[in-house]
């Protein structure tokens, strides 16, 4: 911890040295906005791998229908433009959010059914590709329905900055950033409440920490297992409607990468550990962003395949991660 | 077979004795086997024969009756080849994942590799140097032209590298972890190759400049490399447009990546490969070099890909970075799943079908429902769809594969692990990717071996 907040604040004085303070606290805060998205999806990977042991891939295929979902609601369906009245605008937000969410929770719970549940016993290959089978299968599914093109919204949120309201031009806050910490932050909130507090909660720990032994002390496996999908699916929805409204685009294969970039997360936090996921996500965040804006877009995903791969073979259990250190 | 259980001798000398051994045993196996399984052995013989000959069937008398009465789904040239090309590929994968059993998620590397290999060394790409040797081209003529029999090796050697550098650092790996390690490398190297178009490099040291690379264009960037030099011997090409020729030439690569792999599988190191893939902390009990073993599963099973991609950008006479997708990796991967791991008949088989699924059927049904229907989605275009659904389906109820080879059957199926276990009255370790399942992830944590391969 306090080896963390050290290395943090080094990291700033360096940032605003090298690059020079308006460059760098723009890309923070870019990179800030990416890692909050990354991290509801990167919470949906470590959820799932967490209690079954599953690379759970279609998970990013999940966040790219939640996104396509939201774009056909706030798109075309309720045709939300930025003169929209606000809290008409706020209401059908919530109620996307609402619909989208329930969508790909209602989803991911069909997905366990169908092509893990069943192999629950079976040699944890199988699963895996049948995993991987399924991302394709959802991503075909995306290109169906869709079509091969970027779909895209206006921004609805004009293009304010929320710092000049202190006088700051240098660097812009939009209220689209804003929105997104709005969002994501009460839900990151809400699921370590659940997770950490309710019956079902502990249900979930139990089951993650010992599925057969879990099962004897009166836990609903079964149920408990469906129940983390749904809480992952419903995360992956909400960040593809944070995704839309924030990027204002999206595309069929949208899920790979930016699922990899939250599998990525995932482990570099510790896979399995969620305080770690939502670490990972920010730290990814930022990378992408400084990697995008100082380096250059085409190498930011050789990028993180290489920091995925480095933390894989030097320290799988990641920066929080211990507690399944001997799962994998 | 008498022939495995002979000592082979060593060398290449001894390699080529026990091969011409091999060849002389043939008539006497077969006339064993026609005696044995008649029915069997007549319809393999028939669908052999079919295989070889179909390239001139078409190239004679189906291709024009596919142009001028009526389309039908039948192969054509460009097919057969890119069958054989996956099929040698599906062949390698098999190595890496049917016989060692560490799952490979970025194999289309070494495709990549191998394409790119035969890029640099047979095209005008380095056009400021000339290098020109037993090829065709014309001597002085800008680029490197070597000869595609020199091309082959080279890739083959670079391939293998690569596969042992990817092998090295994931030694300690077990499992799903493997498989993502192996996932971002095939995703790390077409990056490379498509980003590597313009470097400006400088090293000094104490002022003086070691290195200085202005603007070098290595890989071609997005457009790829183009053109690359066709194989061509006494005057036959074998090149996309020399039809029937590159298919019998893409059958003598795979049928001899079959002679190699069959010959590896009854190898003493396809039976390391068993062990480790069974149980590798028993493997390595019982002396098996486990790094060696590993490193090269990997090293061997990439250089078939290797193989593979020189001759298909030979074939094509272009390659670029967008030919290496992940969904290749998958695609390959679908094969050997589709046609049974571990059994090399079954990945050939895997891989001539999936092509044709992909390359011909899919096309001819979108041309037909096209003319019916405009409106209605392209089949073609969805093709990923359908091995998406495949995967799935295949895990859920026949995870060995339709020619499944009998032990990995047993493996994989829950039924037959749990039939296996009560017939030797053991906990059989039945995880193909060496992550124990349920029940035996304890057994393992409790063991506590020392070796730190188990840590992870």
């Amino acid at each position: 911890m306090v080896r963390g907040i050290i290395a943090f604040a080094l990291f700033q004085v360096f940032g605003v040295v090298f690059f020079g303070a308006e460059q760098f606290f723009q890309t923070e805060v870019i990179g800030f906005s990416n890692g909050l998205i990354f991290a509801l999806v990167a919470l949906g990977y470590t959820l799932v791998y967490g209690i079954i042991e599953l690379i759970n891939f279609a998970h990013g295929d999940v966040f790219m229908l939640g996104s396509m979902l939201a774009f056909l609601l706030i798109g075309p369906i309720f045709a939300v433009t930025v003169d929209t009245p606000v809290l008409l605008k706020v209401g059908i937000i919530l109620l996307v959010l609402g619909v989208t969410m329930i969508g790909t929770a209602a989803l991911n719970v069909s997905i366990e059914r169908v092509a893990y549940k069943p192999l629950r016993n079976a040699p944890k290959l199988a699963p895996l590709i049948s995993a991987i089978g399924m991302s394709f299968v959802l991503q075909n599914v995306g290109l169906l329905l869709a079509g091969p093109g970027n779909k895209s919204i206006d921004n609805i949120f004009g293009t304010a900055n929320i710092l000049s309201v202190f006088g700051i031009e240098g660097v812009t806050i939009n209220i689209q950033q804003v929105f997104v910490a709005i969002v994501t932050i009460p839900l990151l909130i809400v699921l370590s409440w659940f997770v950490s507090t309710t019956r079902q909660g502990k249900a979930m720990r139990a089951t993650a920490q010992d599925p057969d032994t879990a099962g004897l002390m009166g836990v609903d496996v079964n149920r408990t297992i469906a129940i983390t999908f749904l809480i992952a699916g419903a995360l992956a929805g909400a960040a593809g409607v944070v995704q839309i409204l924030y990027n204002n685009t999206t595309v069929w294969n949208l899920g790979f990468r930016f699922g990899l970039n939250s599998f990525t997360a995932a482990v570099l936090g510790g896979i399995g550990n969620l305080q770690g996921a939502v670490l990972g996500a920010l730290v990814l965040g930022f990378i992408n962003a400084f990697s995008d804006r100082f380096f250059s877009t085409n190498w930011t995903n050789a990028l993180v395949f290489g920091i995925l791969i480095a933390i894989l073979v030097f320290k799988p259990t990641g920066l929080l991660g211990q507690q399944l250190a001997d799962r994998a | 077979m008498s022939s495995a259980t002979k000592q082979v001798g060593s060398g290449i000398g001894g390699w080529v004795g026990h091969m011409v051994d091999a060849a002389a045993a043939i008539p006497g196996h077969y006339g064993n086997l026609l005696a044995k399984r008649r029915g069997r052995t007549i319809a393999l013989t028939l669908l052999g024969l079919l295989a070889l000959t179909y390239p001139l069937i078409y190239n004679q008398f189906l291709a024009g009756l596919s142009r001028n009465v009526f389309p039908l789904p039948v192969p054509d040239e460009t097919t057969m080849t890119f069958m054989l090309i996956f099929g040698i590929m599906a062949i390698g994968l098999n190595i890496v994942v049917g016989f060692a059993g560490l799952l490979d998620l970025g194999y289309v590397a070494f495709y990549a590799l191998g394409a790119y290999t035969a890029a640099f060394f047979a095209s005008p790409h380095f056009g400021s140097i000339s290098i020109v040797l037993f090829s065709n081209v014309v001597s002085g003529f800008p680029g490197i032209h070597l000869p595609f029999w020199m091309i082959l090796p080279m890739a083959v050697l670079v391939a293998a590298t690569f596969g042992a550098l990817l092998g090295a650092p994931t030694l300690r790996l077990r499992g799903d972890y493997l498989a993502i390690v192996t996932l971002g490398f095939g995703e790390i190297v077409p990056v490379f190759f498509k980003n590597l178009a313009a470097i400006t490099f400088t090293f000094t040291i104490g002022g003086v400049t070691l290195i200085s690379l202005q603007d070098v264009n290595l890989t071609g960037g997005p457009l790829g490399i183009n053109p690359i030099d066709p194989f061509v011997i006494l005057g036959v090409g074998f090149g996309a447009t020399s039809g029937v020729a590159a298919v019998y030439f893409a059958m003598a690569l795979t049928i001899i990546g079959i002679i190699v792999a069959r010959n590896l599988e009854r190898s003493r190191m396809g039976r390391a490969w068993g062990a480790i893939r069974e149980d590798e902390t028993a493997a390595e009990m019982m002396g098996v070099n486990t790094v060696r073993t590993k490193l090269l599963a990997f090293a061997l099973g990439a250089s078939f890909a290797g193989v593979a991609g020189a001759f298909q950008a030979s074939y094509l006479g272009a390659t670029t970075s967008d030919f290496f997708q992940f969904s290749t990796s998958i695609l390959v991967l679908i094969m050997v799943i589709l046609g049974g791991i571990g059994n090399i008949w079954g990945v050939l088989a895997g891989a001539i079908v999936l092509v044709y699924i992909d390359k011909t059927l899919l096309i001819w049904l979108g041309q037909r429902i096209g003319s019916v229907a405009p409106d209605f989605p392209n089949p073609s275009q969805f093709n990923f769809l359908i091995f998406g659904i495949l995967l799935v389906v295949m895990m859920r109820f026949r995870p060995e594969g339709f020619i499944p080879s009998r032990q990995r059957a047993a493996e994989l199926s829950v039924h037959g692990l749990e039939e296996a276990e009560t017939a030797m009255g053991v906990d059989v370790e039945t995880d193909n990717v060496s992550v124990a399942p349920p029940g035996q992830a304890e057994l393992d944590r409790e063991a506590e071996l020392p070796s730190d391969l188990d840590d992870l």
